[in-house]
């Protein structure tokens, strides 16, 4: 289950953070993401990946805490999307696909002319928009 | 990285000082009271003597070369403390020193938050890391010391104390070794108890001469030996305390608060200290190390014989399968100290502490596998952990030696509670290895993983990890963020608050100035609370206001932020106050100054008018405009605004400062004692004001503010109260009036928030660059706030009433315009200035106490027309009062005033009256009233009219009247329409009955009338004064039975309202003598009871202006002849003569040509019906015009100009034009021509003559071409004009 997306800017700025328990552990939830930056950062500085690789937008597994795991990407206006989630097991082409799904409702979300560049996304369709990809999770490759 | 001895490492060093020969000292009570009368314990004594740092001896393990070691150190124990540490009592000794150490680095609460300085932790862990982590770190390993798993810890020597004055010294040494005093470890089996023993006897020289302890020695080295017996002679200053230089004791005692350090030794001379050294050197050198070396050879050789080669292997390895089903408890089966296992490991521990780590190495590695296939787990970890560190040390394989570490760590995990020590001792070993390579996020992760259930001590763990992040390159500052606020919350659980301030405090200087808003409150939240916990409310106030603008949290944290803020805030005791406070949130960008210099204004409404709108109404009144122009070289020190670029008010008048507050809770607060912060000085001269200023401005903020606020006594502030909901926005109006002469200066704004905390905001600081939009924005910033006060002028009030808010268009008020003068000063030279002269005008004196609106109705028709004739008076310019008017005391000015709502909408009403000063001298010499109105006008009556000649008749016109009540519940009774222009007379076509036959209008009806529009008869001759003279005349809409009135459109409002209107209204061409105005007087119906409207209007008018008569052009004509003749047309064709006549309406000479067309056709045949008939049943291919019939009814009242093409398609033409086909003529100006017509008719039928064209033309002068076109010339086709021929019988 996806526990937590976010969108970051690229000043590290949180843009959207949603979470997705009904626990209240947003604080949590935002200490995490703020960790991963970090992890971010490294990946980003130290490429070791190289060719084909190196316009990965997708970042992989960040880094496994306590019970989640994050992954991360990237996008080329530095903007990062981070996706935390209980699921232990998880495919790398469902993340991929999550992110994709996630970068189109973002770019629309910001295509919108009322959108500050910078400023943190009020949109409710995009929010409605990302809930869904976040339920939809793990079933579209399967299914 | 690589190049760096391992043994450098910090790692290296203490693994140099911890695994070390462990040496058991066992004393008498006599031994250790003569040496306390050092402070000493006879340990601590011996204590720094144990480490050699250039002992230089040759050892010689297993292998033949000998090599010298030059490091050395023992480790001195007292028997008793051979054992495992207490566990409960090692915790409460960490406890301890985690305590003390949060008091030692508990933060400044007045200093600055920690920068994290990168370039620092580049550098080295120590500086960066707090001191008492070290300390700790070895505490932690030292408790899980004196283990059976390993041999480090097993004593290799055995120093036997006793004093010469103990009875009998030689069996003291004898009743040593009685077992129930010996450690555990002897007896349990873990250790060899023939341990090899040294005899030192203890002298004190305070008891006297040496002489029985050298007797004493010599029994002994009889009896145990001569090597392993020694002297020692201690105490020998006697007299006097010796002095140390540098106290070798004083490093080692750290828990000895109580005694001072210099006190300690105070009887040992360098004697004493020599020989010390000596006795320690010799027992390391020439016993301990070649007993190790003995007893290393030894073990070498039994495991060699035992376990090395081939064949011991595979002996070996049956023998433990056959074992393997054996005990399978947790700790392994138990080891006794000669089973070859443990002499393995004791050979290896030996050869590691006289590194020979290569053997050890060896040694380590044959063992592992063996506790492993034994499942003795604890031991495997053990071995494992050596392995790795002998892999470090020797700094061969770093896969080896991390793969050993976490092993070893994964393995005493497994263990539980029991390797829990260990592991953590394994866990900081391994941390130490990484750090030493630089690994530091690897190592923070090994910290992570330390943490165990104790949460204290995994809170300093945690603290640790995130000094790891901190110091790893590059940095990661949000993980150390992180860490250190997870480490926070564990010392916060375990009562440590003070650590737990600490850390929050590191982890605010990475969040600071980020947008993560829920950390960042989370972080001051807490650390507020910690402080106040502590009792140091001023700090925890100044975190606790970061987070009170919190609008992302959900509301419960709204209200637990802001509830525990002001617990906080209450607990203090006293009204704090905070220069920023977050709470309410005040919208800088819309603050206004509003003062009133020679401007003065009669409303707020009137102070938020552009000032440019009011500059250009008083354009033209003020004087010091025209001053400024006329010469440029007068002084312009007479100006005085001018000169002092300064704001200027006025004593006993307000200043009002407008600014918005805003409540981003959502939980509603509220604020009190709302004022303005104010600086008044006597002086007026600006530069020493600024200096003042300046120099204020280094001051204590928050005490400045007091000050200024308690210092009231030359300025009045008002005070405001309100409470602002849950985001809600209040735009609040506060005001200081200056009572005296100087300067006076507004600061900013003080408040307070529940009554219990004040805030301030300064207005300058928080200005933004831009200039903000409000008076005078050349002006500096600072001199917007800065105001010369002058000593009071007069001030005129003023207002005018009644004005309705709403009103419905066209309705016609009388006002009144009152002005007051409360000073004892008079003014005088009165100007008023209107900003909307069509909807108000200016009235005459007299008119004030005339009853309205009687006093618009025509009385008598004698005089009216002169005396009203010029509505120019008042046009566009400024109103001057009568000469000699001047207002002063109680008595109100009254001035009529007219209102007229002209077109619906919302209309802002300004007005400005000026006035100077009478007899005062001040710098201000003039002023000016502004006075601003806001009306809201509906719409009402919609009127319109639509204008066309009669066909029966030249210069008489048809006027239809369309009026719709566009209002949703007003009823109106239409009065009297009124045309106005030259010649013109209007009369009604019906009669009023049947046009209102309920008398009124009724919301939303519509009726249209029809009215007859003529030249008037009676009026003078053509040449006369006609273009200044409009001339009047009414149609009256009632009844002559319920009101014999009739309004004088010519009475004083009216025509000036007309007069505005047709400027309003106004079209390109002026002076066009054909068009007229209507004016349309209606009244509300009674039955009105709208409350909206306070005083229901009873006359309003609406008027339409410039309506042309002359539709196509100046030229109108009309034919003249029979409609019906009877003709024998058996006789003769039918000869029939007309008159055409035709009439210039234009103001000159008109050309005009008729051309009657009779060729091609075109005169069109005539039956109607079978006009229609063939238009639609014609049906041939193509296309084709078709005309449609419809039109052509509809039409055919108005002029015809369509040539009729289809009707002309088959017939022939049935009548001629006969005379002239072309006729010329010129019309003189508003002058009439008569032509006569002839045609002829060869057949009976109904014609149509409208085959004829009028082509007019005026002459072209030269200012006439820039009007248009169709003004110059044109062409008018005919119209209809039906002529019926019948046969006569």
């Amino acid at each position: 289950m996806i526990v937590c997306v976010a969108v970051v800017g690229h000043q590290n700025n949180p843009l959207y953070i949603q979470s997705f328990t009904e626990a209240d552990d947003a604080l949590k939830l935002h200490h995490i993401v703020h960790c991963s930056l970090d992890v971010v950062d490294e990946r980003v500085n130290n490429p070791k990946r190289s060719g084909p690789m190196l316009n990965e937008t997708f970042l992989g597994l960040l880094y496994p805490i306590e019970n989640f795991k994050v992954y991360g990407y990237l996008t080329n206006t530095k903007v990062k999307f981070i996706l935390v989630t209980t699921d232990l097991d998880v495919k790398d082409a469902d993340v991929r696909n999550f992110f994709r799904r996630f970068h189109a409702a973002y770019v629309d979300a910001v295509s919108n002319p009322f959108h500050v560049p910078g400023k943190k996304i009020t949109s409710r369709t995009f929010a409605e928009r990302v809930s869904t990809i976040v339920k939809s999770f793990g079933f579209s490759s399967a299914g | 990285m690589a190049t760096i001895d391992p043994l450098m490492t910090p790692l290296g060093q203490m693994l140099l000082e911890e695994i070390t020969p462990v040496v058991m000292l066992i004393s008498t009570p006599s031994v250790e009271e003569a040496s306390l009368k050092n402070g000493l314990s006879f340990l601590q004594t011996l204590t720094p003597f144990c480490s050699f740092d250039n002992i230089d001896v040759p050892v010689r393990t297993a292998s033949d070369q000998p090599y010298r070691l030059h490091k050395f150190k023992l480790r001195l124990f007292y028997a008793s403390d051979v054992k495992r540490p207490d566990l409960k009592v090692a915790k409460e000794q960490l406890k301890q020193v985690i305590t003390e150490a949060g008091e030692k680095e508990f933060p400044d609460s007045s200093s600055d938050l920690p920068e994290i300085n990168l370039e620092l932790s580049s550098s080295s862990e120590y500086q960066n890391t707090p001191s008492w982590f070290r300390f700790l770190n070895k505490e932690l390993v030292r408790v899980a010391s004196f283990s059976d798993h390993e041999a480090f810890d097993h004593p290799v020597i055995c120093l036997l104390a006793v004093s010469s004055k103990d009875e009998q010294p030689i069996n003291r040494f004898v009743e040593f070794f009685n077992t129930d005093k010996l450690p555990s470890l002897f007896n349990d089996g873990a250790m060899d108890p023939k341990i090899s023993k040294h005899y030192l006897l203890v002298h004190d020289n305070q008891d006297g001469p040496a002489d029985r302890a050298s007797r004493i020695l010599t029994e002994m080295r009889s009896t145990f030996g001569t090597n392993d017996c020694s002297l020692l002679c201690i105490n020998s200053s006697v007299d006097a305390p010796f002095k140390h230089q540098d106290n070798p004791w004083a490093s080692y005692i750290t828990d000895s608060s109580s005694t001072p350090s210099q006190g300690l030794g105070c009887f040992l001379n360098m004697g004493d200290i020599d020989e010390i050294k000596v006795l320690m050197q010799d027992l390391s050198s020439k016993h301990i190390i070649p007993s190790m070396e003995q007893k290393i050879r030894i073990l070498n050789q039994q495991v060699s014989a035992t376990r090395k080669g081939f064949k011991n292997q595979i002996k070996n390895l049956w023998w433990r399968k056959g074992k393997e089903d054996g005990a399978d408890s947790l700790s392994g089966p138990a080891y006794n100290f000669n089973s070859i296992e443990s002499q393995i490991r004791v050979l290896g521990d030996y050869a590691f502490m006289l590194r020979d780590y290569e053997l050890a190495l060896s040694n380590y590695r044959l063992i592992s596998t063996d506790y492993k296939i034994d499942k003795a787990w604890k031991r495997y970890a053990g071995v494992q952990e050596m392995m790795g560190l002998t892999y470090f040390i020797l700094d061969q394989s770093r896969k080896e030696a991390e793969y050993c570490m976490e092993n070893a760590f994964n393995t005493y995990l497994k263990l539980g509670s029991l390797g829990q020590l260990n592991a953590t001792r394994c866990g900081l070993w391994w941390i130490g290895m990484l750090k030493a390579r630089d690994q530091y996020k690897e190592a923070a992760t090994v910290y992570f993983r330390i943490c165990g259930e104790d949460i204290l001590h995994s809170a300093v763990m945690l603290e640790q990890a995130s000094y790891c992040y901190l110091l790893s390159k590059p940095s990661m500052l949000r993980k150390y963020g992180f860490h250190v606020v997870l480490s926070g919350e564990q010392y916060k659980k375990c009562d440590q608050i003070k650590h737990a301030i600490r850390t929050y405090r590191s982890a605010l200087s990475v969040f600071r100035g980020t947008t993560w808003s829920y950390i960042n409150d989370h972080v001051h939240f807490h650390i507020g609370q910690w402080y106040a916990s502590l009792g140091m409310y001023d700090v925890a106030v100044k975190h606790m206001t970061e987070i009170l603008s919190c609008s992302h949290q959900s509301k419960t944290t709204q209200e637990l932020f802001l509830g525990d803020f002001l617990q906080i805030v209450e607990k203090t005791g006293r009204t704090y106050e905070v220069t920023k406070l977050q709470l309410p949130v005040i919208n800088i960008s819309t603050l206004r100054v509003i003062y009133e210099d020679f401007r003065t204004f009669g409303s707020p409404s009137a102070a938020n008018t552009r000032e440019s709108l009011w500059r250009s109404l008083e354009e033209e009144m003020l004087p010091s405009f025209s001053a400024a122009k006329t010469n440029w070289l007068e002084l312009q020190s007479k100006l005085i605004l001018k000169k002092h670029s300064q704001n200027v008010c006025v004593a006993g008048e307000s200043v009002k400062v407008t600014i918005e507050f805003k409540n981003p809770l959502q939980i509603s607060i509220p604020i009190s004692s709302v004022t303005l912060v104010c600086k008044y000085s006597a002086s007026t001269d600006q530069v020493i004001s600024n200096e003042i200023e300046s120099s204020m401005e280094k001051d204590n903020k928050v005490d400045h503010f007091r000050n200024m606020s308690s210092d009231n006594s030359s300025f009045m502030v008002s005070e405001v109260d309100f409470l602002l909901g849950g985001g809600e926005t209040t735009m609040i109006e506060l005001s200081v009036t200056p009572k005296e002469e100087g300067t006076l200066e507004i600061i900013g704004v003080r408040w307070k928030l529940s009554g219990t905390i004040v805030g301030f905001y300064n207005f300058e600081l928080g200005q933004p660059k831009k200039n903000i939009k409000g008076r005078k924005t050349k002006d500096l910033p600072n001199e917007k706030f800065k105001f010369m006060v002058i000593k009071s002028i007069p001030k005129l009030q003023g207002s005018v009433h009644p004005l309705p808010g709403k009103a419905y268009a066209g309705d016609l008020r009388q006002l009144v315009l009152e002005l007051r003068n409360p000073s004892e000063f008079p003014v005088k030279n009165l100007k008023m200035k209107i900003s909307h002269p069509r909807f108000l005008i200016i009235g005459k004196q007299e008119t004030v106490m005339s009853e309205f609106p009687a006093c618009l109705r025509k009385k008598t028709d004698s005089v009216q027309s002169d005396l009203h004739a010029n509505p120019n008076i008042t046009s566009n310019t400024v109103f001057l009062f009568p000469e000699g008017t001047s207002v002063q005391g109680e008595t109100p000015f009254l001035w009529p005033l007219w209102f007229r709502a002209a077109v619906p909408g919302d209309i802002s009403l300004c007005m400005s009256i000026y006035y100077e000063m009478g007899d005062v001298s001040s710098i201000i010499k003039y002023r000016t009233l502004r006075l601003h109105y806001n009306v809201q006008v509906l719409p009402s009556l919609d009127v319109s009219f639509q204008i066309c000649p009669f066909r029966s008749s030249l210069e008489e016109f048809l006027v239809r009247l369309d009026v719709v009540n566009k209002t949703s519940s007003e009823s109106f009774q239409v009065c009297q329409l009124s045309s106005v222009g030259h010649q013109w007379e209007i009369s009604l076509v019906q009669a009023p009955d049947s046009i209102f036959p309920s008398q009124s209008l009724m919301a939303s009806q519509a009726i249209s009338c029809f009215f007859t529009l003529k030249k008037s008869r009676r009026l003078p001759t053509f040449g006369d004064n006609m273009s200044t003279l409009p001339v009047r005349s009414n149609a009256r809409l009632v009844p002559q039975s319920i009101e014999d009135i009739v309004y004088d459109i010519n009475s004083a409002p009216l025509v000036n309202f007309h007069h505005y209107e047709r400027l309003q209204q106004e079209v390109s061409y002026k002076g066009d003598l054909n068009t007229v105005d209507f004016v349309l007087i209606s009244c509300p119906f009674k039955s009105s009871d709208d409350p909206g409207f306070s005083n229901p209007s009873s006359v309003m008018s609406h008027h339409a202006c410039h309506f042309s008569t002359a539709s196509t052009g100046p030229i109108s004509w009309l034919v003249d002849g029979p409609q019906t003749m009877h003709h024998d047309f058996s006789a003769s064709f039918c000869e029939i003569s007309m008159k055409m006549h035709i009439h210039n309406s234009s103001g000159a000479t008109a050309f005009v040509r008729i051309d009657t067309l009779d060729s091609a056709g075109n005169g069109g045949h005539m039956n109607s019906v079978n006009v229609v008939q063939s238009a639609t049943t014609d049906n041939q291919a193509g296309w084709h015009d078709i005309t449609p019939v419809n039109e052509l009814k509809v039409t055919s009242n108005a002029l015809e100009t369509q040539p009729g093409k289809a009707l002309s398609l088959e017939s022939a033409s049935s009548y001629i034009w006969s005379g002239s086909s072309s006729t010329h003529l010129h019309i003189e100006a508003m002058s009439s021509a008569e032509i006569p017509l002839q045609i002829c008719v060869f057949s009976p039928g109904t014609y149509d003559l409208s085959n004829y064209v009028l082509n007019w033309k005026l002459p072209s002068n030269g200012q006439g071409d820039r009007d248009e076109k169709k003004q110059h010339s044109g062409q008018c086709q005919g119209y209809k004009y039906y002529l019926t021929v019948l046969q006569s019988t």
